[in-house]
């Protein structure tokens, strides 16, 4: 129950980030795609950084989690064809609905009817994908 | 809306994110895994789908927190389709209201997209764009590149022909 609390806060949490700064917004993505404003970079970009000198803090205290064990930190494998071909194929997707994954459930919230179209979409694409794996191009 | 809570503080609040689901849940950050866990449940025959998901149970809870702060800024704020940035050059025509179900078909092809390629590209922009590029994993900054490069395709030759 502890768990659930704290990762729906965190999610709660992200979420109205991501509305206060309008980065769920179609158009805040159209704009960053159109290099038309330096928000979205900005914000990408301070995250980014934000999270790295955390990573390296963690990593230089040995930091353990409120469980008492190691952090582990894993970087995703490399597989370049996945990486690359995957990569082309969200992008697409991220500029035409104007939403990436969490955005997707954000809009479930505030306008609903859209919001589970993209929802449908996600999943089907997701079924999609897990019917076709197998033989995909990877490494 | 008026004007959007600036980069330099939106961007570390979401960078902070990444050590409190680390210290606080023991979890890499990531959204789009939670479409596999759901994939799980629902069609467990599938062979992709049928994997150890309890790993993954949290992004749902994740989730269920992201939707219900878009219900709470709905009822709060009331509808955010006055969200118009400064008009998009090519889009200046229908900087009304892009969330009306007349464009539905649009929004289930683009999230067919946004489904499809994070799991082919095992991860989206939270999990490769800010967890993995902070690591800096090559697998991300690749990802992260190839995003961008499909996005600027779709941004600028298919959505105008589509909306």
């Amino acid at each position: 129950m502890l768990k659930f609390i704290i990762t729906f806060v965190l999610g709660f949490f992200f979420g109205s980030i991501l509305l206060a700064s309008q980065a769920f917004s179609w158009y805040r993505i159209q704009e960053m795609f159109h290099f038309q404003s330096f928000h979205m970079f900005g914000l990408l970009f301070s995250a980014i950084a934000t999270s790295a000198v955390f990573l390296y803090i963690l990593k230089r205290n040995k930091q353990k989690s409120i469980y008492g064990n190691e952090i582990e930190v894993k970087p995703k494998k490399l597989e370049w064809k996945a990486n690359l071909f995957g990569g082309l194929i969200f992008g697409l997707g991220w500029s035409i609905s104007g939403a990436c994954s969490a955005p997707v459930y954000i809009l479930v919230g505030l306008h609903w009817k859209i919001g589970i179209i993209l929802l449908a979409g996600a999943f089907v694409g997701t079924v999609l994908f897990a019917l076709v794996e197998r033989k995909l191009p990877k490494a | 809306m008026n004007a959007p809570l600036p980069w330099f503080i939106a961007g570390p609040l979401i960078g902070l994110l990444v050590p409190a689901l680390l210290i606080l849940r023991e979890k890499q950050f990531g959204v789009s895994s939670s479409y596999r866990f759901i994939g799980g449940v629902l069609l467990p025959k599938i062979p992709y789908f049928s994997y150890h998901k309890d790993g993954d149970r949290w992004q749902i809870q994740f989730a269920l927190g992201l939707i219900l702060s878009g219900f709470a800024a709905y009822h709060v704020f009331g509808a955010f389709d006055a969200v118009v940035v400064q008009p998009v050059l090519d889009y200046e025509k229908l900087a009304m209201n892009i969330y009306d179900v007349k464009n539905g078909l649009q929004f289930f092809l683009g999230g067919i997209l946004v489904g499809f390629g994070a799991r082919y590209a095992n991860g989206c922009s939270a999990g490769h764009c800010i967890m993995g590029v902070s690591q800096f994993a090559t697998s991300s900054i690749l990802a992260t590149v190839s995003f961008f490069i499909g996005g600027l395709i779709g941004s600028f030759f298919i959505n105008p022909l589509i909306f």
